[in-house]
């Protein structure tokens, strides 16, 4: 017999060992590929702590992870699977922007919160559209999500290139949004602004609506065992629909945290990975809503120090999607092994 | 002459809840005879038989063709020895012509690298020519009938050169036509020097299909018999044994008014020509045990279905307290109050990953909300361990259900499912599995249910279980009601005559065959056709 909190124990030993695993394999390749490896590694260590800029920079990368690692576990904590996180960033980064855009006269306690609105409805709409689907047809949302958020990237590149492109720059961007959509700096010079507090915020309001409210348990029920929630009376296909709505606002609203406050405008392919990274995040996490914090940081860390390494040494910025990369892989690999042996034990049981 | 397959002392033990499948078995069939094998669901059949075609290891035995001891590791390995077998549930791609089915794994190759398609579906063309089967090669599965399905898996075998086939069950799925062309194909293929091994419960196609039949009881084998020599009553004997009665203070309540009442209900399935409910109605009254009972395949699972709102009814109503609850779904069936144990208690009963807390919850999860909309943590957490204590349940609150064991499972479900019962439960073989003592811990809850003045519908296909609780037994066969009689009714209630109807030997219902003994002669006559003078 197994009890939570030895399971519990068994899980932090699994994550502690996968992470050490990555490093070592970060080390070993740095030892590799840089003919300075000590200078390398001190400043991929170290290099995000350098300075307010770098550490401010860091926190803030992690930010728009942070969403999309929820929006996933979201998505994953009800065994519907969200492959549409890109898209739904892209989205909702340009229905903030072109609604500030519109609207430049607009103050910011109402265009501010109006900006958000219409990205987090822009995501929610076109991931909520893949759970329509299957609501209606049993269409497999795992490819519905895929295709539509690739379609859309191409569409929303050329509404960025084309009639939002700003004709006084030669770069593939819009302009600027105005000035009082701009979030609050909280740690010059670095980029890092406010929003971080509303995210982690968010973050606890997710972990309670999950684990404290009827309706998030009936969506871990549905996710854990559908035959059982329908059988104890659960409307299981309601929980088609609902945490894609959820997953692609939140997804959408990590695509207009990400520009709001640091760049001010859209290029193109500014979503830049996060959807991608978001389905790490929340494996890292185990979908627990409160995990994701630190995941995303982690994730943000090793970034920053691939960043410093590269700066300051010599090796290439790639060093981080590789360790990223590994960490991707083991953390799978673990997610895998205690999905079989949970089959196993259903089947012994 | 010696046999051409002999299994030897053949010993299974499923260490997970120790139980011995097959005890010392022994089986000897000879080269063109077709060998019945027959026993109740859980006689060991069919793992006697996963261990012939090497999906399973005996713990310990021998298996000898030809007199040459053979060890079969493995599917592949039994068909290098040209041993084939036919699953109850077909193993076949939909989406793929019979002739790609019936090669895959040993397709024909052009230049040692692509699928050679013609001459695939050659070779499968001349294997259904020679044994007479009516198949086109180029045909999709997903066009074809059971019937036609069936075949493709035979066809199958034939052409990985089998000359043993095992059959599990195979007149389960298909209507009375199909199974007299099958038994055609049998025989045919018996007369080719083929040797069949049938795993059957039916006593009426045993006698018109087979040579020689072994029968199997709880893991052993109770019997070896010439056909000829045996006729269906004492197979039924053989099969069902007699067994120690288990005995319960019946004290029946004031019955009168009836709670749920099922009238002409149908239910069938597309692409099946036999509905897989046929015309059932039956009522269960305030203080009544309903028992319902009936070998596997025959609608117990169907009619646990549709009684629960978890299967569409085709036609007929079902009336719950005089209100229609036909087309209700298993959601509004349980916001009029009905409690269900059912038969899976791992995937439907509860969700093995989430605690004891999160399985005790649902369905009255909306109960214990919070002013704010949340759920009151505290609420819950005390009447949990209230249900824990009152059920002796093994486990803490916060412990995932699935690190229990079955018959703690069971009580965590039957907890949930009891504390709130209005007027109505539905069992489903709720002993299943478990031992003496966790069984009768579920009789005594069942029997306080009806005290309490409820009805209940308890579908199981444990016999002793409906003999010593049910009031009121109704056997199913092939989807339809065959007997409905109080258990009262001493004169036809023993345990052997109860059988003669589960097995389809007795039917009160059919106009065509007279009840009472020596029906089964016309009944066995009109399924076996001309097989039964042979």
């Amino acid at each position: 017999m197994r009890d939570t909190s030895s399971s519990k124990f068994a899980a932090a030993a699994g994550l502690g060992i996968t992470l050490g695993a990555a490093f070592l394999i970060m080390l070993l390749m740095i030892l590799i590929m840089s003919e300075t490896p000590g200078k390398t590694i001190y400043f991929f260590f170290a290099g995000p702590w350098a300075n307010t800029y770098y550490l401010g920079n860091m926190l803030n990368a992690a930010v728009p992870l942070m969403l999309t690692g929820l929006g996933i576990s979201f998505a994953f904590r009800a065994s519907m699977f969200n492959l549409g996180g890109e898209g739904q960033v892209y989205i909702g980064g340009l229905a903030a922007a072109s609604l500030a855009l519109a609207l430049p006269g607009l103050p910011g306690i109402l265009g501010i919160p109006l900006a958000l609105a219409a990205a987090v409805g822009a995501g929610a709409v076109i991931a909520g559209l893949s759970g329509l689907f299957k609501y209606k047809w049993r269409t497999d949302e795992l490819i519905s999500t895929f295709l539509i958020s690739n379609a859309l990237i191409y569409i929303v590149d050329n509404i960025i290139t084309g009639v939002l492109q700003d004709p006084e720059s030669n770069l593939l961007v819009t302009r600027k949004i105005a000035v009082q959509y701009w979030f609050t700096r909280i740690m010059r010079p670095s980029n890092l602004d406010i929003s971080i507090f509303f995210v982690i915020l968010l973050a606890v309001i997710a972990y309670f609506y999950l684990y404290k409210t009827h309706q998030g348990y009936e969506m871990r029920m549905c996710g854990l065992d559908p035959e059982f929630a329908r059988y104890g009376g659960v409307n299981v296909r309601t929980y088609f629909l609902l945490p894609l709505l959820i997953s692609g606002g939140l997804h959408g609203l990590a695509g207009a945290v990400s520009f709001m406050g640091t760049q001010h405008m859209l290029f193109k392919g500014f979503s830049g990975g996060m959807g991608w990274n978001g389905i790490a995040v929340a494996l890292i996490a185990r979908n627990n809503p409160l995990a994701v914090i630190p995941a995303a940081l982690f994730f943000a860390y090793i970034e920053a120090g691939a960043k410093s390494a590269m700066i300051n040494a010599d090796v290439t910025i790639e060093i981080a999607a590789v360790v990223q990369a590994v960490v991707f892989y083991l953390i799978t690999a673990q997610a895998l092994y205690s999905w079989i042996d949970r089959k196993h034990r259903r089947r012994s049981a | 002459m010696t046999p051409y397959l002999k299994m030897q002392n053949i010993t299974k033990v499923y260490p997970a809840n120790n139980l011995k499948a097959n005890d010392t078995v022994n089986l000897e069939v000879f080269k063109g005879e077709i060998h019945a094998l027959v026993g109740e669901n859980g006689a060991g059949k069919t793992t006697l038989m996963n261990i012939l075609y090497g999906l399973e290891q005996p713990d310990s035995g021998a298996i000898y063709l030809n007199g040459t001891e053979v060890r079969i590791g493995s599917p592949m390995v039994a068909h290098q020895h040209g041993i084939g077998m036919v699953h109850q549930h077909f193993k076949l791609i939909q989406e793929f012509t019979v002739a790609e089915n019936v090669v895959l794994g040993m397709e024909p190759l052009r230049g040692k690298l692509f699928f050679d398609r013609r001459q695939a579906e050659q070779t499968v063309a001349e294997v259904i020519e020679e044994n007479n089967f009516h198949l086109s090669p180029a045909a999709r599965i997903s066009e074809l009938s059971v019937g036609q399905m069936q075949q493709v898996e035979i066809v199958k075998m034939l052409y990985r050169r089998a000359d043993l086939l095992i059959l599990d069950e195979p007149t389960s799925v298909l209507t009375e036509q199909e199974i007299q062309r099958l038994f055609k194909t049998l025989r045919y293929l018996a007369g080719q020097g083929k040797t069949i091994i049938l795993i059957t419960h039916k006593l009426g196609e045993v006698k018109s299909i087979s040579d020689r039949i072994t029968v199997m009881r709880k893991g052993e084998v109770a019997a070896v018999r010439e056909t000829a020599e045996v006729d269906e009553y004492e197979l039924s004997r053989l099969m069902v044994g007699k067994r120690i009665m288990l005995d319960f203070d019946k004290e029946v309540g004031f019955c009168s008014e009836p709670i749920l009442s099922l009238q002409q209900v149908t239910a069938a399935r597309k692409h099946q020509d036999r509905p897989l409910l046929d015309n059932i109605s039956f009522s269960a009254s305030t203080c009544e045990i309903v028992g319902i009972t009936g070998v596997a395949g025959n609608g117990l699972s169907e009619l646990e279905d549709v009684i629960s709102g978890l299967m569409p009814v085709s036609s007929g109503t079902i009336l719950y307290n005089d209100i229609d609850v036909t087309h209700m779904s298993a959601m509004e069936l349980r916001k009029t109050g009905f409690s269900y144990v059912p038969t899976d208690r791992l995937k439907r009963g509860s969700s093995l990953a989430s605690s004891i807390r999160e399985n005790m919850i649902i369905t009255n999860h909306h109960d214990y909300l919070t002013r704010g909309g949340l759920l009151d943590g505290k609420r819950i957490e005390s009447h949990v361990e209230e249900l824990i204590a009152g059920y002796q349940i093994d486990g803490r609150a916060g412990m995932p259900i699935g690190t229990l064991s079955g018959g703690n499972i069971q009580k965590v479900i039957l907890a949930r499912e009891l504390e709130k019962v209005r007027d109505l439960v539905l069992f489903a073989e709720p002993t299943w599995g478990l031992d003496v003592a966790g069984s009768e811990f579920i009789y005594q809850k069942i029997l306080d249910v009806r005290k309490r003045g409820a009805a209940v519908i308890l579908i199981s296909s444990n016999l002793d279980e409906i003999l010593a609780i049910a009031d009121t037994v109704i056997v199913l066969y092939r989807g339809r009601i065959v007997m409905k009689r109080p258990v009262r009714d001493d004169a036809v209630l023993s345990r052997e005559r109860i059988g003669e109807y589960m097995l389809g030997l007795k039917d009160d219902f059919s106009a065509a065959i007279p009840a009472g003994a020596g029906g089964f002669l016309e009944r066995a006559a009109e399924e076996g056709g001309e097989g039964y003078s042979r």
